[in-house]
């Protein structure tokens, strides 16, 4: 008994700064609760999760080399329930630096939003730590659950009727593939005996099932990690959301869940004693054709950039589906940078409407030649997205088809190549609309009089370190890729 | 001074272009002369590179070499991407072409008014990238450079050109992207093959590397590896190394172009201004030829040696089906442009004979071309500055109102037919006597090929009769705008015309050069 409870005592030390954040979260919710016009004191909620953002991030930070110091591999909370170690805090951090990011973008561009977003957005972070630190299937559905739930809200939040149709869409998807999940879930816990899927037993008595088996429950488990992913064939959610929800919203909404969902993955994935690739490729394959196909027909650059990530949902699994060490740390890298590149896809989009406030590609014609700033920084972020140097895109890409062809020397399956071949050609289909964005601002001749259309100084700052980031990164690729290295 | 001129020619038009991004509009006259100055500083040193290169040396000389990405791949070993620039036999003629090429492409440049301040940075910002790709000695430099060149063309082409110009700017990136897959491919595929055995040793790891000294070797192959030479996996019922070979063909193919990829480049031509078709016929083609040579025959000079018939087919079929194209069209820039694919078809027929003359041919075949085609395209430009109109049944007679344009026209098209002490005649000469002595070709082939001699004589005195002799007359009144050249034309077309006919009396200038380095890239075969 004392055992436990000093056990429990000592998990709850590790996950402090969690808790803190926690705390937070119900003081946003009593400022709420306890102010009358909750939508103008949008700066001091700003303020206060910004603050608490940074200083988590900090936390995380420090907690990297402390957990280094005292315990060589990951560490074991509540009985299983939670699984703490470098990859984990890794994953935060880059959550985090996603969140504020998100805020600061939301802050500059001056959205003002109900108080309520920001207890829901912190919320949702919460869930997306739990996520990136458990093995436990148990743990995993409840984190999900809270993400999903979170998400929905978010994408309602500012009440229009767009709004209210996407929101129901989500739930509607989103429900469907979590109670996949959790049949999966179940037939997993039925073979093994265990929901513990990082744990040796998992692996010993998945093992004995007959392959298809498996195969089948395995896929039903991680359908709500794809729905999260927006990966096929859970994806239809992405276009109609990505349009109706407002930009930073957007912007969060895909990549934080789909960092958390990554890890998980990477762990799921290589707790998995049988021969997945098959059902991973179709996934992969199916992704990338649906997401780039249908982007070619796009009016609308949100819509165009939702069918973008379902593509990009595929090019990240292509790392875990070489399924080495090498896949890995590349799918880390494709992440990490992704992120990046999708939070100044969506900034652009953003500071571009505020021009024309509307998303449609038409409405673009000629802002290039009147903000020069804006069509060279169009043309880095598309070409960042394509995958195209001198951008991080290219090192990304870079990375994981060499982990993917590395995989195929190593194992001679033909899938592989396949796979290799197909997520390639995807890439030059992916050039024509990229390049119709920065094709519209520059070649097109302005619509009426072409007057001067400048930024102020914190919205240039802000895109010219997501610019500078994308170029550095490829210069400096070591930055990320040691920090990785040593997970 | 001399171990930093390489990067100095790369990056002096790259600092340029930011420069020129930055100044106000009101400094909008001076774009043009930043550019020409960038162009003529670029020149001087590249002379200087010519006259310092050591013509006995076989190894890469000027070289410039610093770590750039060291990247830890797991239990893979180590990823080292190295800052690497060299120049030899194979590049240096190139370097020289693309600052002759650049120079005249800048003075073309001058009249051109709609938006000069982002024109003259993207044309800055291709010069230094292309030189960059032609001395670039790690694969994946070189790639950065070959892919990142397509940007500033595309531009160049979609917003500066005729009337389809957004559909053939779009064609143009999209063909060449797709071979710069399929290139990529080839490149992850030799560096997860190829260890850096120098550092290998010193870091006690596999090294995969993109240094082009070792990916030439076959003692730096990794057994087992994909890639290596005693590798004997198949894929899609062909050897790895000979699938590799046939994707760098398409890639670096379409490039070059070579028939049936070739279809861009009509488009590409007709719509890009004057001086970007300068660019593009003289140099950036080029670079696919350069990439034929250095990577594909380089790389796997195994599977060249057996395949070498498929690439002296291309290049057989782009110099007939070239030079019928040309032949059929009644547009003269159309005609320049398929005579161009025709003509680099010899750089092929050249490089696949493998023997000394025919790849030292090929060599000179390309330096002579970029001459050749950019002086074509000016001529092409001349006439259509002044009228708007190139199609050939709207002139007659013009050499009777424009003697010093005629002049300029007779040189060209002599030269690319291939009139003796011209280049055209040099490249062709040596690249069909390579093919002759070829070991490995038969004789129709190149006896094929002399007939795309005699059909590039049939449409280019065919085009000189019927646009310069006779009673001159033009279509729809363009008769007062037929003036003569005035000094800036006549210092491009002139300037390059007696650099033809020097290259063309001396090609001793440029074998010079290729000749040692070509003796040791044959003793691989």
């Amino acid at each position: 008994m004392l055992e436990k409870l000093s056990h429990i005592l000592f998990s709850t030390r590790l996950l402090l700064p969690e808790l803190v954040f926690a705390g937070v979260f119900l003081l946003i919710v009593t400022i709420v609760a306890f102010s009358k016009k909750s939508h103008q004191r949008y700066n001091l909620y700003n303020t206060l999760t910004l603050s608490i953002l940074i200083t988590i991030g900090f936390v995380f930070y420090v907690f990297l080399s402390f957990l280094e110091q005292y315990f060589d591999s990951g560490v074991v909370l509540f009985h299983n329930l939670i699984y703490l170690d470098k990859l984990s805090i890794f994953f935060k951090i880059i959550i985090t630096v996603s969140a504020i990011a998100v805020i600061l973008h939301l802050w500059i561009i001056g959205y003002k939003v109900v108080g309520e977003f920001y207890a829901i957005f912190l919320a949702l972070i919460l869930g997306l730590f739990i996520l990136s630190m458990t093995t436990h299937m148990l743990m995993l559905y409840v984190a999900i659950e809270m993400v999903s739930i979170c998400s929905y809200i978010l994408v309602v939040i500012n009440k229009s009727k767009s709004n209210a149709e996407a929101g129901i869409k989500y739930l509607l998807t989103g429900a469907t593939s979590s109670a996949v999940m959790l049949y999966g879930i179940s037939l997993l816990y039925g073979m093994t005996g265990t929901l513990n899927f990082g744990s040796q037993e998992f692996a010993t008595f998945l093992g004995q099932n007959p392959s298809w088996v498996a195969n089948v429950a395995a896929f039903m488990t991680i359908g709500g990690l794809l729905f999260k992913l927006s990966a096929a064939p859970f994806h239809s959610w992405t276009p109609d959301v990505y349009e109706a929800t407002p930009t930073p919203i957007v912007a969060f909404l895909s990549i934080a869940p789909k960092v958390g969902v990554i890890i998980v993955m990477i762990r799921f994935l290589s707790g998995l004693s049988i021969d997945f690739r098959l059902i991973l490729s179709i996934v992969i394959i199916g992704s990338l054709l649906i997401g780039n196909l249908s982007a070619l027909w796009q009016t609308n650059t949100k819509r165009m950039l939702g069918y973008s990530t379902i593509a990009h949902a595929g090019f990240m699994l292509v790392g875990l589906l070489a399924l080495n060490e090498f896949g890995v740390q590349s799918a880390i890298f494709y992440v990490a940078t992704y992120m990046f590149i999708t939070l100044s896809a969506f900034l652009l989009v953003d500071l571009l409407a505020l021009k024309t406030e509307s998303y449609e590609l038409a409405s673009l014609k000629g802002l290039g030649q009147e903000n020069i700033l804006l069509g060279l920084s169009a043309v880095v972020i598309m070409i960042a997205l394509v995958g195209f140097p001198p951008t991080v895109g290219f090192t990304g890409k870079l990375l994981i088809f060499t982990a993917l062809w590395q995989s195929y020397q190593d194992s001679g399956n033909m899938l592989l190549l396949v796979v290799l071949i197909i997520s390639l050609l995807n890439t030059a289909i992916s050039v024509f609309y990229y390049l119709r964005i920065p094709f519209f601002m520059i070649f097109k001749d302005p619509m009426g009089s072409a007057k001067r259309y400048g930024l102020d100084l914190m919205k240039k700052l802000f895109l010219f370190v997501f610019i500078f980031l994308l170029v550095y990164l490829f210069i400096k690729p070591d930055l990320i890729m040691d920090m990785i290295e040593k997970l | 001074m001399n171990n930093i001129l390489l990067s100095t020619l790369i990056f002096l038009p790259i600092i340029a272009a930011a420069l020129v991004l930055l100044l106000p509009n009101a400094y909008k006259d001076s774009f043009k002369w930043i550019s020409i100055l960038v162009s003529i500083i670029n020149l001087l040193n590249i002379f200087t590179l010519y006259n310092t290169f050591d013509r006995k040396l076989t190894s890469f000389q000027f070289l410039e070499q610093y770590e750039w990405i060291r990247m830890g791949l797991g239990s893979l070993g180590i990823l080292s991407i190295d800052y690497i620039l060299g120049v030899d036999g194979i590049n240096m003629p190139m370097v020289l072409l693309s600052g002759i090429i650049f120079l005249v492409g800048a003075v073309a440049s001058f009249n051109i008014e709609h938006r000069p301040k982002a024109y003259h940075s993207l044309y800055l910002l291709l010069s230094g990238t292309v030189i960059g790709c032609f001395v670039a000695l790690d694969f994946f430099l070189f790639f950065i450079f070959f892919e990142f060149m397509l940007l500033p063309m595309y531009f160049l082409i979609g917003i500066w050109g005729g009337e389809r110009r957004e559909y053939s700017a779009i064609k143009f990136f999209i063909y060449t992207f797709v071979g710069s897959i399929f290139i990529l491919i080839v490149m992850i595929g030799l560096a997860m093959s190829v260890n850096d055995t120098f550092f290998s040793q010193e870091l006690s790891t596999t090294v995969h590397t993109f240094d082009f000294r070792f990916l030439g070797d076959f003692k730096n192959y990794i057994s087992g590896s994909l890639l290596s030479p005693d590798s004997n996996q198949l894929i899609f019922g062909l050897s790895a190394r000979v699938f590799a070979f046939i994707l760098l063909l398409i890639g670096f193919g379409i490039k070059l172009p070579t028939v049936p990829l070739h279809t861009w480049l009509p488009d590409a031509h007709v719509e890009a201004p004057t001086p970007v078709s300068v660019i593009l016929a003289g140099i950036l083609l080029k670079i696919g030829a350069y990439g034929f040579i250095r990577i594909a025959y380089g790389f796997f000079p195994d599977i060249a040696y057996n395949c070498s018939y498929i690439v002296a087919g291309a290049g057989v079929l782009s110099i007939i089906y070239g030079a019928f194209n040309a032949l059929a069209q009644d547009d003269l820039k159309k005609m320049i442009a398929y005579s161009s694919v025709s003509h680099m078809g010899f750089v092929l027929l050249g490089l696949s004979s493998l023997t000394a003359e025919g790849v030292n041919g090929a060599i000179y075949q390309m330096f002579g071309h970029g001459i050749l085609s950019a002086l074509l395209f000016l001529i092409a430009g001349v006439i259509y500055d002044r009228t708007h109109n190139r199609l050939i049944e709207n002139f007659r007679g013009l050499s009777s109102k424009m003697p010093l344009y005629t002049v300029a026209v007779t040189i060209a098209f002599f030269g690319a037919l291939g009139l003796p002490s011209l280049p055209g005649f040099v490249g062709e000469f040596f690249t069909l006597m390579g093919g002759f002595a070829s070991p490995v070709l038969p004789d129709w082939v190149p006896m094929l090929a002399t007939l795309g001699l005699v059909l590039s004589a049939g449409y280019f005195l065919w085009t000189l009769q019927k646009m310069f002799f006779g009673k001159f007359w033009t279509n729809h009144n363009h008769e007062h705008h037929m003036k003569d050249l005035d000094i800036r034309e006549m210092v491009m077309l002139y300037g390059l015309s007696a650099l033809a006919v020097i290259f063309g009396i001396f090609p001793n200038l440029i074998f010079d050069l290729s000749g040692e380095t070509v003796k040791l890239f044959l003793e691989k075969f």
